[in-house]
């Protein structure tokens, strides 16, 4: 049963955490950069193997964020950034190391409180989704595009984005293995031969989350990083217990909220501590204290984001459809082993399945392990130089590309043309994560569409095939009309603002 | 209504039902955002030049074309010495010390240092770790 826990697996684990940590305590590198740059390692490592390093580095990417955030004021990753709400001002007062514990602490209190969702949630739902035919599932992934819309900073930009990405999915041959005719679509004359698969989904990844990040770095000039003597540990500063007391619903509630965010698709991070510091700042009895080094406010920006992980995890293995960009990912690293992922994934690979879950405890234990102990040194990752750094992240984008098919070099220029592209969607507002869901989702969305209505004939399949199919659309509805009540309110904080 | 609802699919041209179908949407969205976001896209001239004016130019346009001529030279190089990943090697030094000096802020002979023994060390050690440990292919 546990045949797979070998020393190598255990040591991938380990050096996965502490590479995705220190891509995390780098401002401007993320926990989805990490997974990428990483990627080409596992071709030749197996499933289990090559899945043990992958939930390293994303368990490591998202806590590493702390670091900078609170000894610096800049968050590490997008998703640490309440944490400099709180955990900067406590740095600036001498109070560096504890504030550094106390988001460790919360962070592993996050990570295992969504990794039993995910252990109990997950096969749940997948055997639910298992009853779903066509109809349902091009539902559901209709349902995650307006979620995501929804979330997004302006939902039309955030909907367009998601159908940019499946219109993009689409270019190539309509693949015969799925029932397609054969034909080529949507490619200008000439091109059949580099484009008959239409863009690989790793180079496209790659490019937007590795190149377009050192673009939009070296459009700013490359900003020179922190030097070691800037940054005060406050190593006196004492950490005890007792700081947790009457935290436990805090904790518990931010994981939650970390959790579901987690759960909803292509919704990342920022979001999931941003609700969890919200939501804990309202229920606490001195809201005023927050932003003034109040430890509450570490625990709940800290366990929301760790929360994310395991949620994120529950749709990307039992629907098919990632949780965020990270995850977006980690089916590329499936598709490279050959597994579609989905709903008959946990009961077709049990062992896959209980691989996954003991890397991801392992991983959050090896994160909090090596955090926790090694403080001092961690403080020294935030001042390695990006002008080091980023050269070799570009080399190894390049190697990613050029090995996921065995050598073709049009993915590698497809890693370009997705970098530049990237880099400009951040300039006209087009939003990534919808972007890559769609790309991911849209071959399956469209053989879902097409042979419902090839094999019912009508419209209306898609709202009388079955209470489900109902129940999708009220949610898509609700989602869409959520979306709306809440832009409204911006638009009316705004004017209010004046 | 039934009978409004129904469609047939000639399996001949089904490659472009979904194309068009999405195609229409992004359309429609498109023409929602251009008329939401008028007074930004209006303005879009003032944002760019902007944007281009306040770059760092010498060190984005210079990752893009190192990028490029990178990528160009790395399969010529590589045909001369076939199924060696030798191309990578060859070129990635170069592009890697490149890069670094580009990105660096002060040039002194003591920060180049470090950066030349990455140049030369990173991409030797990747170099033999997907060729010889992982059998992987590179230019």
């Amino acid at each position: 049963m546990f045949e797979f826990i070998t020393p190598m697996y255990v040591f991938l684990i380990f050096s996965g955490t502490l590479v995705g940590i220190i891509f995390g305590a780098i401002p401007g590198m993320t926990a989805t950069m990490a997974v990428a740059v990483c990627l080409p390692l596992t071709y030749s490592l197996g499933l289990d193997n090559g899945l043990a390093l992958l939930l390293g580095l994303y368990v490591g990417g998202i806590s590493g964020g702390l670091v900078p955030a609170i000894l610096l004021g800049i968050p590490g990753t997008p998703s640490s950034i309440t944490t400099t709400f709180d955990g900067y001002p406590m740095a600036q007062r001498g109070e560096g190391e504890k504030a550094l514990r106390i988001g460790i602490v919360a962070s592993l209190v996050g990570g295992l409180i969504s990794l039993a969702a995910l252990f109990f949630f997950a096969p749940a739902l997948a055997e639910f989704a298992i009853k779903f035919s066509y109809v349902e599932k091009f539902l559901i992934i209709l349902f995650a595009l307006t979620v995501m819309a929804a979330l997004s900073e302006d939902m039309l930009m955030g909907i367009f984005s998601g159908f940019l990405g499946i219109f993009i999915s689409l270019i190539g041959v309509y693949d015969v293995t799925n029932g397609g005719n054969g034909e080529f679509r949507l490619i200008p004359p000439g091109t059949e031969y580099w484009l008959e698969g239409g863009f690989s989904l790793l180079p496209v990844l790659i490019g937007l989350f590795g190149l377009a990040t050192i673009l939009e770095a070296a459009e700013a000039g490359m900003p020179k990083g922190q030097s070691l003597k800037d940054i005060e540990v406050g190593a006196h500063s004492r950490f005890s217990r007792s700081v947790f007391k009457g935290q436990i619903g805090n904790l518990v509630r931010s994981s939650g909220i970390g959790t579901f965010v987690g759960i909803l698709p292509g919704v990342g991070g920022s979001a999931a501590s941003i609700l969890s510091y919200t939501a804990t700042k309202t229920a606490s009895k001195n809201p005023e204290s927050f932003g003034k080094g109040n430890p509450a406010g570490i625990m709940a920006s800290e366990s929301g984001n760790n929360g994310l992980t395991g949620g994120a995890m529950v749709p990307l293995l039992s629907l098919g459809i990632p949780g965020d960009a990270t995850t977006a990912l980690l089916i590329g690293a499936f598709t490279l082993q050959g597994i579609q992922v989905g709903p008959l994934f946990i009961g077709n690979n049990p062992g896959t399945w209980s691989s996954i879950v003991i890397a991801m405890l392992i991983a959050n234990i090896a994160m909090f392990a090596i955090m926790y102990f090694a403080i001092r040194w961690l403080a020294m990752v935030v001042a390695i130089p990006k002008h080091i750094l980023f050269p070799v992240i570009l080399m190894m984008c390049v190697i990613g590309a050029y090995t996921i098919n065995y050598g073709i070099m049009f993915d590698v220029w497809t890693l370009l043309i997705f970098g530049v592209a990237g880099w400009l969607f951040t300039k006209i507002g087009i939003e990534v994560a919808p972007f890559i869901i769609g790309f991911i989702l849209g071959p399956a969305a469209e053989i879902y569409f097409v042979k419902s209505l090839e094999s019912f004939g009508t419209l209306s399949i898609f709202f009388t095939k079955s209470w489900i199919a109902v129940l999708l659309w009220v949610l898509i509805a609700g989602s869409v009309a959520g979306s709306v009540m809440l832009a409204r309110r911006k638009a009316a904080m705004k004017e209010a603002e004046g | 209504m039934a009978d409004l609802l129904a469609v047939s699919i000639d399996f001949e041209t089904s490659h472009l039902l979904f194309p068009k179908l999405i195609g229409s949407i992004l359309a429609l969205l498109g023409l929602a955002i251009l008329i939401t976001h008028r007074r930004a896209i209006a303005h879009s001239g003032a944002m760019w030049a902007q944007t281009f004016a306040g770059m760092d130019k010498l060190r984005f346009f210079g990752t893009l074309i190192l990028t490029v001529i990178y990528f160009l030279l790395m399969v010529p190089v590589g045909d001369r010495w076939p199924n060696t990943g030798l191309g990578f090697l060859i070129c990635s030094i170069p592009f890697v010390a490149a890069i670094s000096i580009l990105y660096m802020h002060e040039r002194d002979a003591r920060s180049l240092v470090p950066v030349l023994i990455v140049a030369v060390a990173a991409p030797t050690l990747v170099w033999w770790l997907f060729t010889y440990v992982f059998a992987l292919t590179l230019p």
